[in-house]
């Protein structure tokens, strides 16, 4: 997992045949944990730029299992399901990936000589940061604002597909899926016996045991 | 709709209509069924409500009951919570209204979870349960507040009705409340409280407000066929204990037990009318063909986004700028409430995913009037779920890359403060009908809004409050979300006379005698607190006024 | 904490309280001081034992409610474990008063009753202090989810029916036993009729808090308080017409703390996942343990009217 752990050995999923898991709930993160990992929205070339983009806005170098970030925006788009409405500034979501990823595409061969996936990760940071703060203007963007596109299409879904995963939950503490069981101890620094133990300095061996027997 | 399914797992109340053949499903069974009453599409019933949440569910229990033939659509599916509610953020957006809309304005609305279900039961199905009554003189808030509009409703009938819902709902809520004129016991006693929520009452106590556990439409002990809140935390998601009290668990049944059908993924595309100007039943698309359902009355309950959406689709030659528009003010009116927060971190663990995420409240600002601005509003005790965590986290600070990722590793010793205020009436904000088309081959509707002066400054005083409030309980690190709103009302608003509003009080449009509107559209305000209950109260009186206005011949 | 601590005390805790019984047990052999007359012996006995027989129904019902409770808050606090030892130590104490048949008190027997008197009592005093300290304070909010203020004194009244069966033990051949210089059966009575106000008082507060979903959560809070009216009745003024009939009120009190169990029972069974999912339905849900506390306190009656009789036969 990443670098700081405070959570060692807590792992969302052996709770799966527990009673905090109900069969829609094992249907559902199942199939999330099964995707393809090859595209089938995004072309080859877009799927390139993607990648590399979303290895940016979620890093995770020092995952031995990144969770496949592309392919799960790739079939998110893929299945049509959209936030229920657009903002007037930008087109449609697919649209709005399509172009997007191939203006970020045309701003790092205009600057840098070279595709995005090839930069060094500082020059695809920096490329970011312009693009955040809308200094942008490549005419590949068609009229569509880059700062809108980064902070309502390129942050939400890609983030949301990271958080959506149970490695996300193992490294944040979360207790996960909750249905049929919930939970009973709600004060501060309380923790049923089914939620991760956070390790103090120094505990972590404790710790490691204690969510160990996380079920 | 298809290419919506893959993305849903559990999707098989999202396939086909469930409520078919005599039969609905039984919310409270695996599997189970209820038998339903149904009537045939030329049989003119006397009431076609189009909606099954908040106000639709309530009115369609109510008037079915009242021994009124009731049929009821819904666009969205019917489900079972216990099989079909995954514990899950991404799953569960298939609550939500998700089909196309367009936002504008200077400030646009994120639509979606935020305001609006696509289900039986509607936005109740995911709503947050906070089940507050307005504060009284909000009724009358130009009158006595000088802002806004007045109600056509005086606030002690409202308030006998407000009783109504919450024992119907079985509301859990404290033995007193510490702001307004005295109310009745609710029925169930108030949730044991999680951390976020002391921290909430830690704070109100250090600045000398006071606070309360917040009543919510979730039981605390048994009731009937749900058990007691288990406290899961995914409230907003769907409870898939049946613990919460929503239209689906609580109207719904007891209108289909009283002899009214609900027809599930029955899309509503126009109301039809007559040579002498009155409506005579409702097209809908269901199971992959348009239909037409004949009715005496027909109730818009579609909320303030698909009810003037649907008024203005149903322009005729006689009718051109729509239904119930010659006021010209369907659509008008628009509102949403603020919902910024501030955020920060403790040393101690608070889990806040643990427990409904707004478990105590502090309504001091909405009956404290030395303020120099308009309206008022709460803030309540927060517990968002990790992606709705991330999405704060991103919009709020524009944080990614490793920073993101760094900070919410701190998820489990966050709090936070979250308000529900009341924004101003403004005839430009507004629902208007765009060239897009949806799924259905239907105008899509175009949202437009932007914040006036004094929502400006109402945010900016409550930020400031609850920021000081979170400091004097300990919180470090706050960081505020300064751009956020949730719930929706206006557009077709109640009101005295046919030149200032759509309906009156009793929710009957004043251009078409046998149209109603009954949702959170027929707010002339919004007060600052959460809208559902208000809703609820406002059907339940509908049916009253409409039993009443039968018996004395006035309803043809 | 992790989740096999508890079980790990309460094993412990029962091992020392075996220990204790043994210890005691054999402190028995030892030949009595003098040999009390035959007749009182069958008087004082009985009545003595049925007292330690309700200390010890309270000790179980205080044992297992605060193994619990205490459990739920994770024993983040060490003198959580007190009560688990003293109310063991006093079941073992009430088991051996059971089975003794001597009319003379026993110091070890003694020495635990007072113990669980002192531990309800620091008990009540930590409680007391933990509410005053949230957000809220004494407000009904706490006292519905805070640590509950009645509970530790259960403790100290099995202690105080402990205590109260030893000096009925000890009575000297041919008199009436006597509590606090007054009449043993009167006194305790009043002290019984005491008990039951304050735990109807708790399944009061309890069943408010659970909203009496069900018409029978009134059963604990309308049947006992009829006992407790007729119990101090009788300790003002005693009348074999009066104990006929509040005999018959505390049999049934008696039997609303079993059924209340059963009902508690099937309370665990509506949670959401059931008994499957007991790890959370037996701490949100109804305690079990709790209502035999008024079989408990309807044996102490009992034992009350007994002595009363004998009074009446002596006078």
């Amino acid at each position: 997992m990443s670098a700081e752990n405070r959570y060692p050995g807590y792992d969302v999923l052996a709770k799966r045949e527990g009673l905090s898991w109900n069969d829609a709930t094992r249907r559902t993160i199942d199939a999330r944990l099964s995707l393809p990992r090859v595209p089938r929205f995004f072309t080859p070339a877009q799927w390139l730029t993607l990648q590399a983009l979303c290895e940016r806005i979620v890093p995770q170098p020092q995952d031995p299992d990144p969770v496949p970030l592309a392919a799960m925006l790739d079939a998110r788009l893929l299945s049509g399901r959209t936030d229920g409405f657009r903002r007037a500034v930008l087109p449609q979501q697919d649209e709005a990936w399509r172009r997007g990823l191939a203006a970020l595409e045309a701003e790092a061969r205009t600057r840098y000589g070279g595709a995005f996936h090839e930069l060094r990760a500082a020059s695809q940071d920096e490329l970011l940061r312009d693009l955040q703060a809308g200094r942008l203007s490549h005419e590949a963007w068609g009229g569509m604002p880059g700062n809108a596109f980064f902070a309502h299409r390129v942050l939400p879904d890609i983030t949301s597909a990271f958080y959506a995963h149970p490695h996300a939950w193992n490294e944040m503490g979360f207790g996960g899926p909750a249905s049929a069981r919930g939970y009973v101890r709600m004060d501060f620094d309380r923790r049923d016996p089914w939620e991760a133990v956070e390790a103090a300095p120094g505990q972590e061996r404790q710790a490691l045991r204690d969510n160990h027997r996380v079920r | 709709m298809s290419a919506e399914l893959a993305e849903h797992v559990v999707d098989e109340a999202l396939r086909a209509p469930r409520a078919l053949n005599g039969r609905a499903p039984d919310v409270f069974r695996v599997g189970g069924w209820v038998p339903m009453r149904e009537y045939a599409a030329d049989e003119a019933v006397d009431f076609v409500i189009v909606g099954t949440g908040a106000g639709g569910g309530t009115l369609a229990c109510r008037l079915a009951e009242l021994g009124f033939s009731v049929v009821a659509l819904d666009a969205g599916p019917f489900f079972r919570p216990l099989e079909d509610f995954a514990s899950d953020e991404t799953e569960q957006t298939k609550l939500y209204w998700l089909d196309h809309r367009i936002v504008d304005g200077e400030n646009p609305i994120t639509m979606g979870g935020k305001n609006s279900g696509k289900a039986v039961g509607g936005s109740t199905v995911h709503f947050a349960m906070v089940s507050l009554r307005f504060r009284p003189e909000w009724f009358r808030s130009r009158s006595l507040l000088g802002y806004g509009a007045d109600w056509p409703l005086d606030w002690r009938e409202m308030w006998d009705y407000y009783t109504q819902a919450e024992r119907a709902l079985s509301i859990s809520g404290p033995l007193t409340y510490p702001w307004g004129p005295k109310r009745p016991r609710y029925p169930y006693r108030p949730h044991e409280l999680n951390a976020a929520a002391l921290v909430l009452a830690q704070g109100a106590e250090a600045q000398g407000y006071r606070w309360t556990a917040t009543p919510l439409a979730t039981v605390s002990a048994p009731r009937n066929r749900s058990p007691p809140c288990v406290y899961r935390g995914f409230c907003r998601f769907g409870c898939a204990t049946n613990a919460k009290q929503s239209a689906l668990t609580v109207w719904i049944p007891r209108a289909i037990k009283a002899g009214a059908e609900i027809r599930d993924l029955a899309m509503a595309g126009r109301i039809e009318t007559d040579a002498r100007g009155r409506v005579t039943g409702v097209h809908y698309h269901r199971a992959q063909r348009w239909q037409f359902q004949k009715a005496r009355n027909v109730v818009v309950a579609g909320y303030a986004i698909e009810t003037p959406r649907l008024l203005l689709a149903s322009a005729s030659a006689r009718f051109p700028e729509g239904l119930a528009n010659r006021s010209g003010l369907v659509g008008r009116y628009l509102m949403t409430q603020s919902n910024q927060a501030v955020f920060g971190r403790l040393q101690r663990e608070v889990r806040w995913y643990k427990g409904p995420p707004s478990l105590t409240i502090s309504e001091h600002w909405n009956y404290e009037d030395r303020k120099d601005f308009f309206g008022g509003y709460c803030w309540m005790a927060q517990g968002p779920l990790p992606i709705e965590w991330a999405t704060i986290q991103t919009s709020s600070r524009g944080l990614w890359g490793a920073d993101l990722r760094r900070e919410m590793l701190d998820y489990n010793h966050q709090v936070g403060l979250k308000m529900v205020g009341e924004m101003l009436p403004d005839e430009r904000n507004r629902v208007t009908l765009a060239d897009e088309k949806d799924q259905y081959g239907l105008s899509v509707a175009r949202i437009t809004y932007s914040w006036g002066e004094n929502d400006k400054h109402l945010i900016h005083h409550a930020l400031d409050q609850m920021q000081d409030s979170l400091e004097r309980a300990g919180v470090t690190h706050l960081f505020r979300q300064e751009d956020d709103t949730n719930h929706l009302a206006g557009t077709a608003r109640m009101g005295f006379d046919a030149a200032t509003s759509v309906v009156n009080a009793d929710c009957r449009s004043w251009d078409i005698p046998n149209l109603w509107v009954c949702d959170g559209s027929v707010f002339p305000t919004t007060g600052g607190v959460n809208p559902s209950l208000t809703i609820q109260a406002i059907a339940l009186r509908t049916a009253d006024r409409i039993k009443e206005l039968a018996a004395r011949g006035e309803l043809s | 904490m992790n989740e096999d601590t508890p079980v790990t005390a309460l094993a412990g805790i029962a091992l020392v309280a075996l220990g204790v019984a043994a210890v005691a047990a054999a402190g028995r052999r030892r030949p009595p001081r003098a040999a009390a007359p035959r007749a009182s012996q069958r008087r004082s006995v009985p009545a003595a034992r049925r007292l330690n027989r309700a200390a010890g129904t309270l000790a179980a019902c205080v044992l297992s409610d605060s193994a619990v409770e205490h459990y739920r808050g994770a024993f983040h606090n060490k003198t959580m474990l007190a009560p688990l030892a003293s109310a063991t130590l006093s079941l073992a104490a009430s088991a051996h008063g059971h089975a003794d048949a001597r009319a003379r008190a026993h110091r070890m027997r003694d020495g635990v009753y007072a113990l669980a008197i002192a531990t309800g009592l620091v008990g009540t005093a930590f409680h007391v202090y933990n509410i005053g300290k949230r957000p809220g304070r004494f407000s009904w909010q706490n006292f519905f989810y805070a640590a509950p203020v009645g509970a530790p004194a259960a403790l100290s009244l099995s202690g105080i029916l402990g205590v109260a069966a030893e000096r009925v033990r000890d009575t000297a051949p041919g008199r009436a036993p006597k509590l606090l210089g007054l009449p043993a059966g009167r006194a305790l009575a009043a002290l019984t009729s005491l008990g039951l106000i304050g735990s109807v008082g708790e399944a009061g507060l309890l069943h408010l808090r659970g909203a009496y979903h069900n018409p029978v959560m009134w059963a604990p809070v309308s049947l006992p308080p009829v006992s407790a009216a007729l119990l101090a009745a009788t300790a003002v003024s005693p009348s074999p017409r009066l104990r006929r009939l509040t005999k018959g009120w505390l049999r049934l009190t008696a039997i609303v703390g079993g059924i209340g169990s059963a009902f508690h029972a099937y309370g665990v069974s509506r949670g959401m996942g059931g008994w499957a999912n007991w790890r959370q339905n037996l701490l949100n849900g109804p305690p079990i343990p709790a209502p035999p506390s008024f079989t408990g306190l309807a044996m102490a009656g009992l034992a009350a009217l007994e002595l009363q009789e004998q009074a009446g036969h002596e006078r």
